[in-house]
């Protein structure tokens, strides 16, 4: 207790330099959990933009080999049949972390208004099915609504969505009929009609003057198949992702069926590829606030180790052994890294609620609209920081108190 | 047995290539309840020969026996083990902790030795009181006088009752009342408690109480006069050495 005391006391009465001290591991604190606050903002938005925004789901089944092989070479053979799929039905609705399985056909062709075509690719969907997918969004996914017009239908299957850059090159407006071509999965040219029910900005802008959303069954007759390229499912919470793939592909197997599992992270490169650019700059930051924090404490404890040498001295003539020396200075640094972890959550709380009340707007990749910024406050970063800082506190002081307790004692006695 | 027996102890210290002799070769041992002084000019080596018994240094030459063992076959931890229990320091300038009262100060060396705080507590407390700073336990080193700062230091090397209590010039830095109160305070501890003490001094207000002078020059005793036994039985012997 009395060790305690003294280290206490001892940031008490250099209160000044202390202060800093804490105030740079406050601050160091706070940037890692803001920034990693936001962060975990990003990765969710990005992750509920893919899965229920965009309606890719948890996961996707394909025909074995289709993410490997180009099945634009050759669609008939990595497209899951009617029987296939509905066989895969069957296994699939049979667990209970599962909300919905359904098909999707992704198409390409020309689209016409008659006088100009143009080159478009496709999602073709079941709309009640994606709009069930959309429903289960949290917050502002489940709410937005990404286009102008009307809603995709399932009863009206030439109804279709395009893109505000197709549109603008075919002169399309809601309710212009267009017509799509395609070859079929046989090879022949195949046309049908559309009218175009509703308007969205593309994700990318390199789609924009090229991506429609159809009805699953219009993708299907313009290719003429019963066929899916993929079966997506929709699951009641995305960390059963993982291992629902895992019990899902053994399923199959067992069952003999030609298929295989994906989750959404393995499908969107995207996400991965942005959450590892987020991920170095929250390494950057976190090495820069852990070099600050650990060059601060290490000038603190040896300014204060300089400050007492003579108390040292005294200590060691009564009995303290070195280790209990290293022992002192490391629980006062220990207690500067506490004191700094807890203004740096108190500043972290204050900037989450900051944000919160200010409400800044963006427009995120994926989203077409502005949406609110925010900042997550995530446990288990407070805690790693926390963790993470106290020990480097720790770490820090351990050079400045072993050459206290090496001192010559007689010398440190002697020390003005 | 002999509380202290030195045997041709030597101490050189560097000062860059330069060895600068501070003992030449002391032999003498002191018995327990005395109450002795080392006394000389400045540089005699009075304040090295303390800290070597001290265990705070080390002899470049010799043995040193404290209580009969050989501190040469201590290690640091030994060391420290050995001056919490057996010796307590007072020093010239008190040496308390400045952001511990009184009564924590004086805790310390017990805390060191692991004793429970509760029992720490009152030992100090009853030490203190007898030292009469009873209403000053919690009060810190600076809203201390130096005859209140130096009763604190005292309170503080007894309170593990330790065999020697070392003291470097204890009276340095007190007015001659104070001085006088502390010196018949340390008289009236080794009379009732027996407990050895050892300064280190150019007082001469503290030499007049002693009962046995060792007079250093040059790093070698010239003079050791006993003026009374531990016993307390009057006693004048002793020799100039050189």
């Amino acid at each position: 207790m009395t060790w305690f005391k003294i280290a206490l006391r001892n940031i008490f009465k250099n209160g000044r330099r202390s202060f800093f001290t804490i105030l740079a591991i406050g601050v160091g604190f706070a940037a890692v959990n803001i920034f990693g606050g936001f962060e975990s903002y990003i990765f969710r938005g990005l992750r509920d933009a893919l899965i229920y925004a965009q309606g890719e789901g948890h996961l996707a089944i394909f025909k074995k080999g289709a993410r490997i092989f180009d099945k634009e070479i050759d669609p008939d053979r990595y497209l899951i049949s009617g029987d296939a799929k509905a066989s895969a039905r069957k296994i699939v609705t049979k667990y209970p972390e599962v909300i919905l399985m359904t098909g999707q056909l992704k198409i390409s062709g020309l689209l016409s208004n008659g006088d100009v075509s143009t080159v478009f690719i496709a999602a073709g969907r079941v709309p009640s099915d994606m709009q069930k997918i959309r429903s289960q969004g949290h917050g502002m996914i489940g709410e937005i609504r990404l286009y102008t017009g009307k809603p995709l239908l399932d009863s009206l299957s030439y109804g279709i969505g395009l893109s505000s850059g197709l549109a603008k090159k075919l002169k399309a407006g809601i309710g212009s009929d267009v017509i799509a071509m395609a070859p079929t999965t046989d090879g022949q040219i195949n046309a049908l009609d559309a009218r175009v029910m509703q308007l969205f900005e593309s994700p990318a802008a390199s789609l924009n003057d090229k991506l429609m959303f159809v009805p699953l069954t219009f993708a299907q007759a313009l290719y003429d198949t019963d066929g899916n390229d993929r079966l997506v499912v929709l699951l009641k919470n995305t960390r059963m992702a993982p291992a629902m793939k895992k019990r899902l592909n053994r399923a199959f197997t067992d069952a003999g069926i030609d298929l295989e599992v994906k989750t959404w992270e393995e499908i969107a490169p995207f996400y991965t590829k942005v959450k590892n650019m987020f991920r170095i700059i929250f390494l950057f930051l976190f090495v820069i606030v852990l070099v600050i924090v650990v060059m601060s404490i290490i000038n603190t404890m040896s300014m204060t180790v300089m400050e007492r040498i003579k108390e040292i001295g005294t200590l060691r003539s009564l009995g303290i052994k070195r280790c209990g020396i290293i022992w002192l200075f490391a629980m006062e640094s220990t207690l500067l890294g506490f004191l700094g972890s807890f203004l740096g959550l108190g500043l972290t709380l204050a900037g989450w609620l900051a944000v919160k009340m200010a409400e800044p707007t963006w427009v995120p990749p994926h989203i077409t609209k502005r949406v609110p910024i925010e900042v997550y406050l995530v446990p288990e970063y407070l805690l790693l920081t926390g963790f993470f800082l106290v020990m480097l506190s720790l770490i820090a002081a351990v050079l400045p108190a072993r050459k206290a307790a090496r001192m010559n004692i007689v010398d440190a006695l002697g020390h003005v | 047995m002999a509380l202290i027996e030195l045997k041709d102890i030597y101490k050189e210290y560097r000062l860059g290539e330069t060895r600068v002799p501070a003992l030449n070769g002391l032999n003498f041992f002191i018995r327990p309840g005395e109450f002795v002084a080392v006394w000389g000019p400045s540089g005699s080596g009075k304040s090295t020969l303390c800290n070597l018994i001290g265990l705070l240094d080390i002899p470049t030459r010799g043995t040193i026996l404290l209580n009969g063992r050989d501190s040469a076959a201590m290690d640091d931890d030994m060391r420290s083990r050995f001056r919490n229990r057996s010796i307590g320091f007072i020093f010239q300038s008190f040496n308390l902790v400045p952001v511990l009262s009184a009564l924590e100060n004086v805790m310390l060396p017990l805390e060191i030795q692991g004793e429970k705080t509760a029992m720490a507590h009152q030992r100090a407390k009853k030490r203190l009181e007898s030292l009469g700073l009873g209403k000053l336990t919690g009060n810190r080193p600076h809203k201390l006088s130096g005859g209140q700062q130096q009763r604190v230091a005292i309170a503080r090397a007894l309170i593990t009752n330790p065999d020697l209590v070392i003291a470097d010039e204890p009276t340095a830095n007190l007015d001659s009342k104070t001085a006088r109160q502390i010196i018949d305070l340390m008289l009236d501890i080794n009379r009732t408690d027996k407990t050895t003490f050892l300064f280190s001094t150019h007082d001469q207000r503290l030499l007049d109480h002693v009962h046995r002078q060792i007079l250093l020059q040059d790093g070698r005793i010239v003079q050791d006069r006993i003026y009374s036994e531990p016993s307390g039985k009057k006693k004048e012997t002793g020799c100039d050495l050189v």
